[in-house]
């Protein structure tokens, strides 16, 4: 019995140091905590709903549906195919002009993150200047890059990338 | 019987519920050749157990360093110590590092250290890296960096929903504590210089923003929130002032912040990508990535002259530079032929090395600051973990995370 509670102290005691060596921290680390989760109330982009734009948008529904763009490896070249739905939601935004879109430039996961933060940039920015060229309003555009921090496809393919690399128009409430 | 039950199932519970919660693990991937033979025998203990075993701390310290080869067995240097309760919660610890055989003929050992220190039980396990920085300094002539800390983001995604947590842990991943949780991308921490604060990118407005966060208070500031880009924040090496990388221009261009007026100074001018600057140890140059000349390649910005000179030519995607606190070689991530690695270049001699020559991608290369690894990011089947490898590639480590994935890694300056 001596022996048998002597091993439960040992393990009682392995125990408790192994809880102590992991406990949370000291009072500074839990208000910095605090005070990170107040701010991280906030909400995530992508306001408005997209498809009650595309239904009172009417006309091409499809073309003006199609939101996200894809881009090639390291470059920042609109897609011929894609042309014709970014023109749409030109237009859609020429017609209304109180109506605003958020441009999310984002890369796939493989290189520097701030090198895909501007890449990401870049992207964004070549759809921003093509409906600008249209007639759009630049006070109607706001530009936004995740870089590789928001990945479409979580895989480590070709075909996760393609999807990565990509900006997504958001049709915003302000 | 049955209270001690119920202890032993509460206590089990705290285990289990503590398991899920694991810091950050070392795992040698590669390694160690050339390493000097080290036996580190169990500390004596009187008394109280104390909760830390500052044998197996000191040992595993040492044996990740890659320049020793740890044992308990027989070898010409031997640590041996003792740890006495000398009252509540306090104990006095004490060690000495001895050469057997110093010379020929002569077989006299040599005590090359005898250190004692009273410490609360709080304090163990920073004490134990306090003896391998001596273990350390006192063998190989090069300060150690067991008392330095690592800032990284995690990344957990449950369902839907992701959560970004800035952490800070101590240099071998325990200790695990948050600077920042966000549930929009957090990136880029870097520490200034004298360890006290870390400057980081948050997208928690929905759009990029550099703060300034105090470590032991966690106190913030915000610095920087133009339209646009604000990213890739780099400390000088006074602390007074900021790199940073800012597109209010309408491209990636490189200024320099004064924190205590604000006043930003252009360093590029053109419209090109231009990005993660990072100062010399001397605080003359930055070092940057600018894809000019096509693709991604390493350039250094005289602050005097503010010329500009390509430093890289080997592989077609050089990023993310550093410099050695010697100031005579960068590290960066380098791609050569697909996959993604951590190289070194000798500024003298021109001479390029890939440093990990592993089957996956590498990311944020951050050097010690001894400047004896590299840390950075890499993937372990697929999941996102942390990297250490020597700058003379000698050996390899892996840090698997507990939960969720980590990335973004910065090495902590020495802490004074």
């Amino acid at each position: 019995m001596q022996l048998k509670h002597f091993k439960y102290t040992l393990l009682i005691s392995s125990i408790l140091a192994l809880s102590a060596c992991s406990a949370p921290g000291h009072k500074g680390q839990d208000e910095a905590a605090a005070a990170a989760d107040a701010i991280s109330g906030a909400q995530t982009s992508g306001v408005g709903d997209s498809s009650n734009f595309g239904d009172q948008a009417g006309g091409p529904g499809q073309s003006l549906a199609k939101r996200t763009y894809y881009f090639d490896y390291d470059n920042s070249q609109i897609h011929d195919q894609d042309k014709p739905a970014i023109s749409a939601n030109a237009d859609y935004l020429i017609a209304h002009a109180t109506a605003r879109i958020i441009l999310e430039g984002h890369t796939d996961p493989r290189g520097s993150r701030e090198y895909n933060v501007a890449l990401g940039e870049r992207r964004a920015n070549a759809v921003a200047d093509f409906m600008k060229e249209k007639g759009v309003s630049p006070e109607q555009i706001r530009v936004v890059s995740y870089g590789a921090q928001r990945l479409a496809a979580p895989g480590r393919t070709e075909s996760d990338y393609r999807l990565d690399r990509r900006v997504v128009l958001v049709y915003s409430k302000k | 019987m049955r209270q001690l039950t119920s202890i032993l199932a509460m206590s089990f519970f705290m285990l289990f519920s503590h398991a899920a919660f694991a810091m950050l693990s070392m795992e040698l991937t590669r390694g160690v050749s050339g390493a000097m033979p080290l036996s580190i025998k169990p500390f004596t203990i009187q008394g109280q157990m104390p909760s830390q075993d500052i044998a197996a701390i000191i040992s595993h310290d040492l044996k990740n360093s890659g320049r020793f080869k740890v044992s308990t067995g027989s070898a010409d240097d031997v640590v041996m110590g003792a740890v006495q309760e000398v009252g509540m919660n306090r104990y006095q610890v004490s060690f000495q590092l001895i050469e057997r055989f110093k010379g020929k003929g002569t077989s006299q050992p040599t005590v090359l250290l005898n250190h004692k220190y009273v410490v609360s039980g709080e304090a163990l396990r920073s004490l134990a890296h306090h003896i391998s920085d001596a273990i350390y300094q006192q063998m190989t002539g090069v300060r150690g960096i067991f008392s330095t800390r690592l800032a990284y983001v995690v990344v957990q995604r449950t369902g839907g929903a992701t959560k970004y947590v800035l952490e800070v842990a101590d240099q071998d991943g325990y200790n695990p504590r948050p600077m920042l949780v966000s549930t929009d991308p957090i990136m880029s921490p870097a520490w200034s210089h004298d360890g006290k604060r870390i400057a980081y990118v948050s997208f928690e407005n929905q759009h990029a923003a550099v703060y300034v966060e105090e470590v032991a208070t966690g106190v913030r500031h915000l610095v920087s929130d133009f339209r646009g880009i604000n990213g890739a924040p780099a400390w000088s090496p006074d602390g007074r002032k900021l790199a940073l990388v800012l597109s209010k221009s309408g491209s990636p261009n490189i200024y320099v912040m004064d924190l205590a007026s604000r006043q930003l100074t252009q360093l590029t001018h053109d419209d090109y990508i231009n990005t993660e600057p990072s100062w010399s140890p001397d605080g003359k140059n930055l070092v940057f990535t600018s894809n000019r000349s096509g693709n991604p390649q390493i350039y250094q910005l005289s602050m005097a002259s503010k010329a500009v000179t390509r430093l890289t030519y080997e592989g077609k995607y050089n990023a993310r530079a550093s410099y050695t606190p010697d100031g005579n070689h960068i590290t960066m991530l380098n791609q050569e032929s697909g996959l993604y690695n951590i190289g070194i270049l000798d500024l003298d001699t021109g001479i390029f090395r890939v440093l990990t020559n592993s089957t996956t991608d590498n990311e944020s290369p951050s050097i010690a600051p001894n400047g004896s690894m590299v840390l950075f990011g890499t993937l372990d089947n697929g999941r996102s973990v942390l990297g250490m490898v020597a700058t003379d590639g000698s050996v390899q480590i892996r840090l698997p995370a507990r939960q969720g994935e980590v990335q973004d890694p910065a090495w902590s300056p020495f802490m004074v």
